[in-house]
């Protein structure tokens, strides 16, 4: 995922003269930037997963690892999303979000669009309508609507259980961020399923798989996630992963989040951790579930350790990202 | 057309300007140095959507590496292993180009963003505005090559008008030695020249000075024409065959026997004249072979007088012994001798105002003439030389002076130059344009130095030439070196590969260093013009000369080497009448001098008569043959008184 930080744009300047069209109250704010959404992480915890690989969770060395190893990825898919506050009514904040996917495939060792299905990128306006009063009349009675040249959601609507947003403005923005979140979510799952029933060799997706049933119930998507917000291992099996060296893995387990798929997981050491933070160059990598869960765990494994190269510097994330995740985030970068 | 190569780019660090911009590639494209584009802008001025022509001047390749030492760490230090790297560097070719035109061409903005096209035949002619004279009823287009890129080929066409005047007029080439691009260059150029030039715009000729090896001795002869060069030809409208009408002129060796020329064998001599000067043609131009020092204003006054009033004309004086008439060396020797024997009978210090040490410094260096010119100035005074007057339509004279010394090479050229302009201003040489071909620009008409008389003709006609049709085609390798008015009043250059050295020199500054790098690797074959309606220097690639090469025409028509003075002379006139043979000419020159052979050679040579045989006969003096000496008879001696102290 890309968070992305740059200067007003022609698009912000749009939105807020539209905006402060139809909300006499509305003022911009002065050189409104994209959020810094990288310090927005959920709590760090620890839980426990089944282990369908033996019984305990163990170290495993992937065998023949090589220098000259192939990797069998055909394509990589990411997503981006940039989050804009770019005024406010009274102590409503409206914000534009900008959410982008994209496949990119490897044609002779070069990464090219996917032209079967093109990148997607979407710029909506995120606002709490609820606490919009003369755009709540304008739009009624859909929540989701077009205004302008930009599609608009509604950040105000009631949550599982029956309860609308207060009106703080810190509990509308976060609301704003996470249907960013969610409408990124959904691009990437649309390429994701898009690729698994037409596409030839497994893709690389940047982050999990269990989000779409389709998705996580194929072959043909693999899911390499970076953060590690969420160990799933505690204990003995927590102490394995973290002392896993380079070309090791963990042991395959259950992942069941929830209200999301069942699928296959396991740790794998890229990089040698030596001088390093523990989880320096780990990464947890997802599949759909298998017959032969060591024997696939073992391939991909090898597939991954094999996308190390080339470095996918000058990122910050280089010990745990493949230079083919980097080249859809450069991508995006530059088509949103 | 084509589909699009590239897009334009600009950002604040890197804009385009009205006369530069940048866009990127894809990395497979045809796109290289000297490649000439066309953008095509997105948004339409004035209901016109702009096109903006441009040619490649750098070229940039870089990946999204931060630091080389990424890909190091990335490979483990082992190159090797980089071919094993599941995915390439995502990578970018962008190039920078400079604008050759844009349309419309006002008001002039900074190139727009947009989609780049590669140029095609047509946009070339646009981009180089070659449309203009290359429309119906200018028709002024010279073919000097093919430019290549990509699937294009466009003939690039140079404007006669200004290439022969009268809007601008020279042409300049520059070039490393050794790979004969200068030589070859200018012979193409001549043939599309003769091809191409407009009938409308009167008749054309070429003389080229041929001051080094054998490179022009063979213009008459076909040459070797690889099959992409028949291509070429064909495409420039020019049929690969060597000049039809050639004249050759060469002075003698010192000797006097043979031609001093590489084109001295007997098969080729049928169109080679010898160049033969007296005392007046060399006295004109005296101020060539006298040095800064000999030519104050006292010796050149006495030169002046001796060319008015004494040579040609019957001369005489109280201070002289006889009466003078001179016509030659030998004669002005003569004449020099009696004024300075009278001088000293009468033990004076000046004679007509001219002071004796003025007069021994001038016959001095005078008589030296004929001995450093040797061959080319004769002692009695025989003239033979170009036909100023009659010149033809399409024909080149080639003047060899590669095997003379400086001092008979400058004459030759002084005198040449000026009876070309004098012909030209009084408009009777036979032709309206003509070319003039010097080579090796770097030693007749040097940046610094002294002030020669030669390098003073060639500035004259780099000046002032293109309003009378003289034309100055010149070469050299080091353009630096040369003059500035010289190079700088050619309208059009040509640069073939260049030395590193030259390039590094000031005047080169203004090419991008991926344009140096380039003139600096240059195949044979391959030039760079600047032509004053290119905006921009252009790389094209013309056919090799269809004439016989210098090194195959020497080794084909080995030089004769120094005969018999029998030899020499059947040699020389067996083309006039191939029935001579050798035993006729020792008949003939067998009681006679050296001297006396060779001028009734020249004499010949110079009349060309019908009875060949008997005008040569007809230039020897009557020896009566010597009757066998009988010893006469000795008569008595009288004997003498014995004292007879007298002797009676």
């Amino acid at each position: 995922m890309l968070v992305s930080n740059s200067s007003p744009d022609a698009a912000s300047r749009a939105a807020i003269r539209l905006l402060m069209e139809w909300l006499p109250g509305a003022s911009a704010v002065e050189g409104s930037t994209d959020l810094d959404l990288s310090s927005r992480a959920e709590q760090p915890q620890l839980r426990s997963a089944q282990i369908v690989e033996g019984s305990t969770l163990r170290a495993v060395n992937v065998p023949d690892v090589t220098r000259t190893m192939a990797s069998g990825f055909g394509a990589f898919l990411d997503g981006a999303q940039k989050v804009r506050v770019i005024g406010r009514d009274l102590n409503v904040p409206l914000v534009l979000g900008t959410t982008s996917a994209a496949v990119r495939i490897r044609v002779n060792r070069r990464l090219v669009t996917w032209e079967h299905q093109p990148p997607r990128l979407e710029q909506k306006l995120y606002l709490p309508l609820r606490y919009l009063r003369p755009l709540t009349e304008t739009l009624r009675p859909s929540s989701q609507t077009k205004y302008g040249q930009f599609q608009i959601v509604d950040t105000s609507t009631p949550d599982s259980s029956g309860e609308y947003p207060i009106e703080h403005p810190t509990v509308l923005l976060e609301r704003a961020i996470r249907a960013v979140d969610r409408q990124r979510d959904a691009l990437e799952d649309e390429l994701a399923e898009a690729w698994c029933a037409i596409g030839g060799a497994p893709l690389f997706i940047d982050g999990g798989i269990s989000r779409s049933e389709r998705v996580a119930s194929s072959a043909k998507a693999i899911g390499v996630i970076k953060s590690h917000r969420t160990l799933y291992v505690e204990g003995d099996a927590l102490r394995t992963v973290v002392g896993l060296a380079k070309g090791e893995r963990s042991s395959v387990f259950l992942v069941s989040p929830r209200s999301r798929s069942e699928v296959m997981s396991w740790y794998l050491r890229l990089r040698d951790p030596a001088g390093h933070d523990v989880l320096w160059g780990l990464v947890r990598v997802e599949m759909s579930r298998c017959e032969n869960p060591t024997e696939r765990a073992n391939e991909i494994s090898r597939w991954v350790l094999a996308e190390t190269s080339p470095l996918a510097l000058p990122d910050g994330r280089w010990d745990k990202m493949s230079y083919g995740i980097r080249d859809c985030e450069e991508f995006l970068r530059a088509i949103s | 057309m084509t589909g699009a190569l590239g897009r334009v780019v600009a950002t604040e660090r890197k804009p385009n300007t009205p006369h530069e911009f940048h866009f990127w590639t894809a990395i497979d494209s045809p796109v290289g140095i000297g490649t000439i584009v066309r953008v095509d802008g997105a948004q339409p001025m004035d209901g016109q959507i702009p096109h903006i022509y441009g040619i490649v001047v750098e070229g940039f390749s870089y990946t999204d590496l931060q630091s080389p030492m990424h890909d190091v760490l990335g490979h483990d230090g082992l190159p090797t292993m980089a071919g094993y790297a599941a995915t390439e560097r995502a990578e970018i070719r962008l190039y920078t180009a400079a604008v050759l035109r844009q349309i419309p061409e006002e008001p002039l903005q900074p190139v727009p963003m947009g989609q780049v096209f590669l140029a095609e035949e047509a946009d070339v002619q646009i981009a180089l505005r070659m449309d203009s004279y290359l429309r119906e009823g200018a028709n002024t287009g010279i073919p000097i090559g093919v430019y290549r890129a990509g699937g294009t080929e466009a003939v690039i066409y140079l404007d006669a008008d200004f290439l022969l005047g009268p809007e601008a007029a020279h042409l300049n080439i520059t070039g490393v030695s050794g790979l004969a691009t200068k030589t070859s260059a200018v012979e193409w150029l001549l043939a599309s020249l003769f091809r191409h030039f407009p009938e409308e715009k009167g008749s054309i000729a070429a003389v080229c000075f041929n001051v080094k090896g054998p490179d022009l001795c063979y213009l008459d002869q076909p040459g070797k024409v690889e099959k992409s060069d028949e291509a070429l030809y064909e495409k420039l409208g020019v049929e690969a065959k060597p000049f039809q009408k050639v004249e050759y002129f060469a002075p003698y060796t010192a000797k006097g026997l043979a031609l001093n020329t590489f084109r001295n064998n007997e098969a080729l001599l049928d169109n080679v004249t010898p160049l033969t000067w007296g005392l007046r043609e060399v006295l004109q131009f005296a101020e060539v072979l006298l040095n800064r020092d000999d030519i104050d204003a006292k010796a050149d006054a006495l030169i002046d007088f001796i060319t008015d009033s004494v040579v040609d004309k019957e001369f005489t004086d109280p201070l002289l012994s006889k009466k003078h008439r001179v016509q030659s060396f030998a004669d002005l020797d003569a004449w020099f001798r009696d004024v300075l024997q009278g001088m000293e009978r009468k033990d004076g210090e000046s004679w007509r105002t001219h002071h004796v040490a003025t007069i021994r410094k001038v016959r001095n260096r005078l008589s030296n003439i004929s001995t450093r010119c040797a061959g080319l100035v004769t002692d009695s005074g025989a003239v033979s030389d170009l036909p100023f007057g009659s010149f033809e339509d399409r024909t080149v004279y080639v003047v060899d002076v590669a095997n003379l010394e400086e001092d008979a090479q400058d004459l030759i050229f002084a005198r040449i130059v000026s009876k070309l302009r004098e012909h030209l201003e009084r408009r009777d040489l036979g032709v309206k344009h003509l070319v003039v071909f010097v080579d090796e620009l770097n030693k007749y008409a040097p940046g610094d130095g002294a002030d020669t008389y030669v390098r003073k003709m060639l500035l004259d006609i780099a000046e002032r030439g293109r309003y009378l049709g003289l034309v100055l085609f010149s070469a050299q390798q080091f353009r630096s070196q040369v003059h500035r008015r010289v190079v700088g009043n050619s309208g059009t250059s040509l640069f073939g590969r260049m030395d590193p050295d030259e390039l590094s020199t000031p005047g080169y500054a203004v090419l991008s260093p991926a344009t140096r790098t380039k003139l600096a690797t240059l195949e044979k074959g391959q030039l760079m013009i600047r032509h004053p309606h290119f905006t921009q220097p252009i790389f094209v690639r013309f056919p090799r000369p269809a004439v016989m090469q210098g090194r195959e025409g020497s080794e084909r028509y080995p030089q004769s080497s120094d005969v018999s003075l029998e030899a020499a002379i059947l040699r020389a006139l067996r083309p006039l009448d191939p029935t001579i043979t050798l035993p006729w000419v020792q008949e003939i020159t067998a009681l006679y001098t050296p001297e006396e052979v060779i001028r009734a050679r020249n004499a010949t040579l110079l009349a060309r008569p019908d009875n060949v045989k008997a005008y040569f006969t007809a230039q020897f003096r009557k020896i009566i043959p010597a009757q066998a000496a009988t010893r006469p008879m000795a008569g008595s001696i009288k004997s003498a008184p014995e004292n007879d102290p007298y002797g009676f």
